[in-house]
């Protein structure tokens, strides 16, 4: 997963509730340098995933078990 | 000449020929791990002895006696893979991968293990339980990754040969920093067997890193299991795209591509179309939330929270923040590969190529793997998968070739993508501009590569 730390970083972010809350909730344990990463990481990831989750797709008819060695 | 110096097609001819002793050429290849990579941390293990036993036993195949890297991603049978990190999630063990095999069948001998950027999590190689690999043109700069230390081996001419793994771009990136050629096959069509994530992986192949397509396409078709036949490449159809994949570059990626494109069109008595090819963020991200689906097969909050201590911090962190991420965007991830594909296949009606820089800038400092953009500052591994996460998104192939050097003296890439199993094609084409510019920038060497006359 390339992704490295963001050139620059914001002070703070919704990351800060939403990271420590969810890992919390699945019962993983963290410690201030993983937040750190993990607030990093979620400035880079969560932009582009909110931009692929906004994608309409309704017409893509799903590939069933697609075969990536050949066309679909 | 050291036989090393000779290209991987010249030395497995010259053994077969008796020119060369395939003993010396195995002893050369392991002194040349003692000369120069201390200064690369390119190959983190030999095992002479091992070495050695392969060489005893080769058979006359394609590459009987000629020495390997390969990267730190597939077992063998005396050394479990690493990944690079100082533990896996899952457990390894030794093994005859799919790569050793292919090597063992076509009588080559493993020389080395490759360092790899950690847990294959990274484009720069600046990360790893063995500490940083070295780009062999500078050794203060990145020789990306993660497939770095075979790229960093061939580029240092330590081999002629190297084999990595692609999941993301980690044998193009890597290839297009350190001025090698690196094949990304079609999805499939090299064996990826023994891997430890074979069994769910639908975007990690195995792939052959060389100075240039010749080596690649014989190194290539030992992987594949079959020969990548060489063909003609006449009236080549090349789609370029406007987007920030070509033009969020530096003007001097920029320009290298421009040119090789425009060679490669006078050499084949081609075409350049500019073609359409909208949504290629979301399919970057989308290929980025596949691997790291693919990445939590067997992990679980308990086997988080035993994480090795010296997983790297960026590790640690990334490794748990997966856990969170939206199971509704992986399904929309899914959508978005088919749509690319089916993208793909239409365009790939009209046009036989697609070719836009491998990076957009070349390889940055060790220290601070940033990259200085039109758009901006960005770290590199934001900005390389850019280029190069569709190949393994859509499973098409994709080559990274060599096409000139920045004004530091760093090389750069343009890569070219074809239809499935088009594999060939991409070597051709590869060829095809080699001639073109009179094999100048794949005969370019580090200076701590240069040819050495007078060694034994």
């Amino acid at each position: 997963m390339p992704v490295g730390l963001p050139a620059d970083m914001e002070e703070s972010n919704p990351a800060d509730e939403f990271i420590p809350a969810g890992l919390a909730a699945l019962g993983i344990a963290v410690d201030e340098v993983d937040l750190a990463v993990m607030a990093a990481a979620h400035q880079v990831f969560w932009p582009a995933i909110r931009g692929l989750l906004s994608l309409d797709t309704a017409e893509v008819e799903p590939e069933p078990c697609p075969d990536l060695s050949r066309a679909p | 000449m050291n036989p090393l110096d000779l290209s991987l097609r010249g030395q497995a001819e010259a053994v077969a020929a008796g020119d060369v002793d395939p003993a010396e050429l195995l002893d050369a290849a392991l002194a040349r791990v003692e000369q120069r990579n201390p200064a690369l941390n390119a190959v983190v293990d030999t095992f002479p002895e091992r070495s050695r036993e392969m060489l005893d036993a080769a058979p006359a195949g394609p590459l009987r006696g000629v020495p390997i890297v390969i990267k730190d991603e597939w077992p063998l049978p005396w050394r479990a893979q690493r990944f690079g990190a100082a533990e896996l999630f899952e457990p390894t063990a030794p093994g005859e991968s799919g790569p050793y095999r292919a090597l063992r069948d076509a009588g080559a001998v493993i020389v080395g293990v490759g360092n790899m950027h950690e847990m294959g999590a990274g484009s720069t190689g600046n990360v790893s339980v063995y500490g940083p690999a070295h780009n062999p043109w500078d050794t203060n700069r990145c020789p990306g990754g993660s497939s770095s230390g075979p790229a960093a081996a061939a580029a240092a001419r330590i081999v002629a040969g190297a084999v990595g793994a692609d999941g993301l771009g980690s044998v193009r990136i890597p290839a297009a920093y350190c001025g090698l050629t690196g094949l990304k096959p079609t999805f499939g069509r090299s064996t990826i067997e023994g891997h430890h994530m074979a069994p769910v992986t639908r975007t990690i192949v195995s792939g052959p890193l060389c100075a240039d397509a010749a080596d690649c396409r014989l190194l290539g078709s030992v992987l594949a299991g079959e020969e990548l036949r060489a063909g003609e490449t006449s009236g080549l159809r090349i789609g370029i795209v406007r987007d920030a994949v070509s033009e969020d570059v530096t003007a001097e990626v920029r320009e290298a591509c421009e040119a090789a494109i425009e060679s490669l069109c006078e050499a084949t008595g081609g075409e350049v179309r500019e073609v359409s090819l909208p949504d290629l963020d979301a399919a970057t991200i989308a290929g980025i939330l596949i691997i790291n689906g693919e990445g939590l097969n067997g992990v679980t909050p308990e086997r988080l929270n035993r994480m090795h201590p010296d997983i790297s911090p960026l590790n640690r962190g990334l490794a748990k923040y997966r856990m969170l991420l939206p199971a509704a965007a992986t399904v929309q991830a899914g959508r978005v590969r088919t749509l690319m594909r089916r993208r793909l296949a239409s365009l790939f009606e009209e046009i036989d190529v697609i070719a836009w820089p491998t990076l957009p800038a070349p390889a940055p400092p060790l220290d601070a793997p940033l990259v200085e953009l039109p758009s901006g500052t960005l770290t590199a591994d934001q900005a390389n998968v850019r280029g190069t996460a569709l190949a393994n998104l859509t499973g098409v192939p994709g080559i990274s070739v060599p096409v000139g050097l920045s004004s530091t003296g760093l090389p750069l890439g343009l890569q070219l993508q074809a239809a499935w199993g088009r594999d060939e094609l991409l070597l051709d084409a590869a060829e095809a501009l080699e001639r073109a510019n009179d094999r100048r920038w794949v005969d370019s060497r580090p200076p701590l590569a240069e040819v050495e006359q007078t060694e034994a």
